[in-house]
């Protein structure tokens, strides 16, 4: 039975003692206990006993010049505990912390690949967002980076060493799905080893589409970032832009105003239906189904042209900033938008019974990619994909921003846990947007929807969490007290989902590989940044 | 057994149903106003603070001089749209059209310069 | 028959060979307008009035592009598959009656009906070879489900197309098709769902998409082809539609025999011809709209427990409907 926070601190004193160094605040109202270097795994063993299901939400790595910081950010109780560990930078070895939540895996291997920092115990210390032939002991993300000469492509061959051959020495075929292939939309390279038709194991590769977003944001202003982070995923973009500006306004200490909270809720709930449309469309087209393709899209286009009236643009809203939104709701929009709604709502009910009733898509999806709650639990998977096997946690409902706790709406969740049940789940959650719309439409407050800020954000640090359509999204952001800020880091949903995938892919027949594949509705533009 | 797929019916309703699509070129969507297109810039209102240049996330606005006074020429190319010029701007001389067709064979086609003074627009 | 210019009119121009052609070309525009009408969009909708201009274009640009032959493949198979497969395919249209006779006068015989499925099934296995010697993994996957899935249906296709050979106690084309006052498809209904299931698959059409499915293995047996060999590559696969559709029409839906109200009885057995193999096709179009890809092992399934056991049922009952109706002296 998971405790309050309270009695995690209460336990983290008992059991650490002298190796807390510090116990703080982390804006807004999130706790960072500083440990000693070694103290971590304690620390993180004891929230565990606490609440069985914590799981990690991202693991941030901070250059401080002689040190690095290395801030674990744990899910527990509904809300974030951080632990602070300080590595010296010649010597930067920590232990690692898979054994205890496997869900780590992938953000320790971002950290060393960034900051250099080895991870004594961990499974698989490869690269993961860096290419094979990136030179060593250059880390971009510290302080100290200047941009290596790279060699000319001709004469390095160290892409190409990890392409081994077709059939390895234990007998099974070795299938390479991507970077290019029909079924993915983004490039990312997952090697399937197939046994006849059953895939035995599954090695992925992402960083195909790396940008550098998170450097490129220390070197541009505040205002500047909202439009670069808004640029991380098309599809998903008003939560970046809305999870940006909200932990920006914690290190300052605004607050926006209430229409301009309505405002934020609408523009995001409406990025969540068309997410949802888009995928279940795409989810249609892989499994063979043009037809439910084209019917999705079509419907997807009225939500199009309303958001094409609100923000200026179809896709790419642009419409959160500091300290509020940019531009206010008509009045004389609001009859239709609701409207528009209740069309949606009557075409959801026909896809909720196309869904229900027919044979062919049944087939293909029910009891495919099975995820269990205890395996969802430990690789701390999030959003849809979760919530699909029975997991309930939406971060909309545990810590309540823009104006969702005065807005009352339902957790959706199903407990089989196959892709019938991700696929599911976004579809309802598609009609309680709709509500959500209709309600917060009905109780627009009246008022500024801006307050004006400067543009010199004073020295602090903060954390913000978001609902995207695809899972929880993190965010950290510290600031310095100059116009640029120190450092940004962003952890997508997906990234926390792929090895998922990698778990429902173990022991599948390799023709439903696509058809699970698409029901994690995968972005690798959040993935790799 | 469930019931039938309800896609059976909706298909055969879709046979006769008006196509959704558009004859685009030559019948062209109806765009509502406040679209972020291309930038209408009125230089008579221009103090030449050089804020819209700032601001730009994509580095699109050059500060460039004309009759003496900086003023700013926009890179269409490199524009994102995102109309954070036109909020920046003091005196409001940034506006947009609803011009969406943009795409053009010359590099130089998406360069818009400041007109010299007295003329409005840029276009 | 002399060599004379009724003969080769007959032969190339109509119904033989232009014939089969432009209205396989016209039957392609038929499926996309209504596959695009289902979805609720266009179609093709510039090339030529109402888009029916289209396949024509398709064809045209195919044969002027590049055509590259990969470095490894099986040089000689690889060249002559295509044209080799659509000349099998509109070669089994000379034995199916269009304006009333075949397109050889008299040449019809009995056990033509055997004739034209085996003429189908070597065509399909040509079109496996054309996967298998592009030695790309892609095309072998897609190769070798085309011969996964047609070794299943080629079975129940055959017990099922002696059905209506019983009724009318020929196994002539011709024949079969002149002996249905009433279609048969009316007569043995349960004969006829089970023919056009089974048609699905034979036409490589959803639900039994496989051997096309893109989002699995990009093109099929398809993916190495360029140029003037997709281009009959793609006809190919036009034509076993067309023909296909000619053999259910032929045997289940009285051919082209049908009332003649005034003129020369050529023409309306060829209208009829036309009128009803388009039902035919806008049928199987629109079961390829509303139902997704099934997987391989989910047809295999489909194909060999149901399909298999259902055929034999059946046959069996048309035997005892056919022996009631009609006693054996």
């Amino acid at each position: 039975m998971p405790t309050s926070i309270n009695g995690i601190l209460k336990a983290l004193g008992d059991a650490l003692g002298g190796k807390i160094l510090q116990t703080g605040t982390l804006r807004p109202e999130k706790v960072l206990v500083q440990v000693d270097v070694g103290a971590h795994r304690d620390a993180i063993k004891v929230i565990l006993k606490q609440d069985e299901n914590a799981g990690v939400s991202a693991i941030t790595g901070v250059d401080l010049g002689k040190t690095i910081k290395l801030l674990y950010h744990i899910r527990a109780c509904n809300t974030i505990i951080t632990i602070g560990v300080e590595l010296p930078k010649e010597n930067a070895k920590i232990e690692s912390i898979t054994d205890l939540i496997s869900g780590a895996n992938f953000h320790e291997r971002e950290v060393s690949d960034f900051f250099g920092v080895t991870f004594e115990g961990h499974p698989n210390p490869k690269r993961l967002i860096l290419p094979e032939d990136w030179p060593e002991n250059v880390f971009p993300l510290r302080k100290d980076f200047t941009a290596p000469n790279f060699p000319s492509k001709t004469e390095n061959s160290g892409a190409l060493k990890d392409n081994e051959q077709v059939s390895g020495d234990d007998g099974l075929v070795k299938i390479v799905l991507g970077p290019q292939h029909p079924a993915l939309i983004e490039p990312e390279k997952f090697i399937l080893k197939v046994d006849g038709e059953i895939v035995k194991e599954v090695k992925p590769r992402i960083g195909y589409v790396h940008r550098g977003i998170e450097k490129a944001a220390e070197s541009r202003t505040y205002l500047q970032d909202i439009y670069l982070v808004e640029r991380i995923c098309g599809i998903c973009n008003a939560c970046h832009a809305a999870c940006f500006c909200q932990t920006v306004e914690a290190i300052m200490g605004v607050d926006a105003p209430p229409r301009a909270r309505y405002l934020r809720t609408i523009i995001l709930e409406l990025n969540r239906i068309h997410s949802h449309m888009l995928l279940l469309g795409h989810a249609g087209f892989e499994i063979g189904y043009e037809t439910l393709f084209h019917y999705m899209w079509r419907d997807r286009e009225r939500i199009l042209d309303i958001m094409e009236e609100l923000t200026g643009n179809r896709i790419i809203a642009s419409f959160i900033t500091i300290g509020g939104v940019r531009r206010d709701l008509k009045e004389e929009m609001i009859p239709r938008i609701k409207a528009e709604m209740e069309a949606l709502r009557e075409r959801m009910k026909f896809y909720k019974e196309l869904f229900e009733n027919d044979s062919t898509i049944k087939m293909r999806t029910k009891n495919v990619g099975v995820l269990s709650k205890q395996d969802a639990l430990k690789l701390c998977v999030v959003g849809p994909v979760a919530r699909g096997s029975g997991v309930n946690m939406d971060v909309r409902r545990d810590e309540p921003y823009a104006a969702y706790n005065e807005i009352p709406f339902r957790v959706i969740t199903y407990d089989y846990g196959d892709s019938w049940a991700r696929l599911m789940v976004r579809l309802d959650e598609v009609v309680e947007s709709a509500n959500i719309i209709q309600y917060a439409l009905e109780h627009l407050p009246s008022g500024p929807y801006r307050v004006r800020v400067p543009r010199i954000v004073p020295a602090g640090e903060a954390i913000g969490r978001v609902e995207a359509p695809r899972g929880e999204l993190f965010y950290y952001v510290k600031s310095n007290g100059t116009a640029y800020p120190e450092r940004v880091k962003v952890r997508t949903p997906t990234f926390a989902n792929i090895l998922a995938f990698v778990k429902i892919a173990e022991g599948i027949n390799i023709a439903d590989v696509p058809a699970s594949f698409i029901s994690l509705d995968p972005c690798f533009s959040c993935t790799d940044r | 057994m469930a019931k039938l797929s309800p896609i059976l019916k909706e298909a055969l309703i879709h046979l006769f149903k008006k196509p959704a699509t558009r004859k685009y070129p030559e019948e062209k969507p109806k765009i509502p106003t406040g679209y972020r297109g291309k930038q209408i810039f009125d230089i008579n209102l221009c103090i030449g603070c050089g804020l819209c240049s700032r601001d730009c996330p994509a580095k699109a606005i050059e500060m460039v001089e004309v009759d003496g006074k900086p003023r700013p020429l926009f890179h269409l190319d490199r524009c994102i749209f995102c109309y954070q010029c036109a909020e920046s701007c003091p005196r409001n001389a940034i506006k947009s059209l609803e011009i969406f067709e943009l795409a053009a064979t010359n590099k130089s086609d998406l360069i818009v310069k400041p007109k010299a003074s007295g003329a409005a627009g840029g276009v | 028959m002399s060599l004379d210019s009724g003969f080769l009119f007959r032969v190339l121009i109509f119904p033989g060979f232009a014939f089969i052609l432009f209205f396989t070309m016209f039957c392609d525009w038929v499926e996309r307008k209504i596959e695009a009408r289902v979805q609720n969009r266009m179609g093709p909708t510039y090339t030529g009035p109402a888009g029916i201009l289209q396949p024509l274009a398709d064809f045209v640009k195919l044969l002027t592009k590049e055509d590259i032959v990969p470095f490894n493949v099986k040089n000689f198979i690889f060249k002559l598959v295509p044209i080799l497969s659509f000349s099998i395919f509109v070669f089994a249209f000379a034995f199916l009656p269009i304006d009333g006779a075949n397109a050889i006068l008299n040449s019809n015989f009995e056990g033509d009906l055997i004739l034209v499925l085996t003429l189908i099934s070597i065509a399909n296995f040509f079109l496996f070879l054309s996967g298998w010697s592009s030695t790309n993994p892609y095309s072998a996957t897609g190769a070798a489900r085309v011969l996964t899935q047609f070794l299943g249906y080629d079975i129940p296709l055959f017990i099922l197309a002696l059905a209506p050979a019983f009724l009318a106690r020929s196994l002539s084309i011709l024949r079969i098709a002149a002996s249905q006052p009433l279609p048969f498809a009316l007569v043995i209904p349960w004969v006829f769902v089970l023919f056009m299931i089974t048609l699905q698959a034979e036409l490589e059409k959803d639900p039994f998409d496989i051997p096309h499915a893109e989002t699995e293995i990009v093109g099929g047996y398809e993916t190495e082809y360029t140029g003037r060999r997709l281009a009959f590559l793609k006809l190919a696969k036009d034509v076993q539609i067309v023909l296909g559709a000619a053999i259910a029409v032929e045997l289940f839906l009285g051919g082209p025999y049908g009332p003649v109200f005034y003129g020369s009885p050529a023409f309306w057995c060829a209208l009829w011809f036309v009128l009803k193999l388009l039902v035919v096709v806008v049928f199987t179009e629109y079961l390829t709209c509303v139902f997704a890809r099934l997987r391989i092992d989910q047809v295999l399934v489909i194909n060999w427990k149901v399909l298999l056991p259902l055929s034999l049922l059946s046959l069996v009952a048309t035997v005892g409907l056919g022996l009631w109706l009609n006693p054996l002296r």
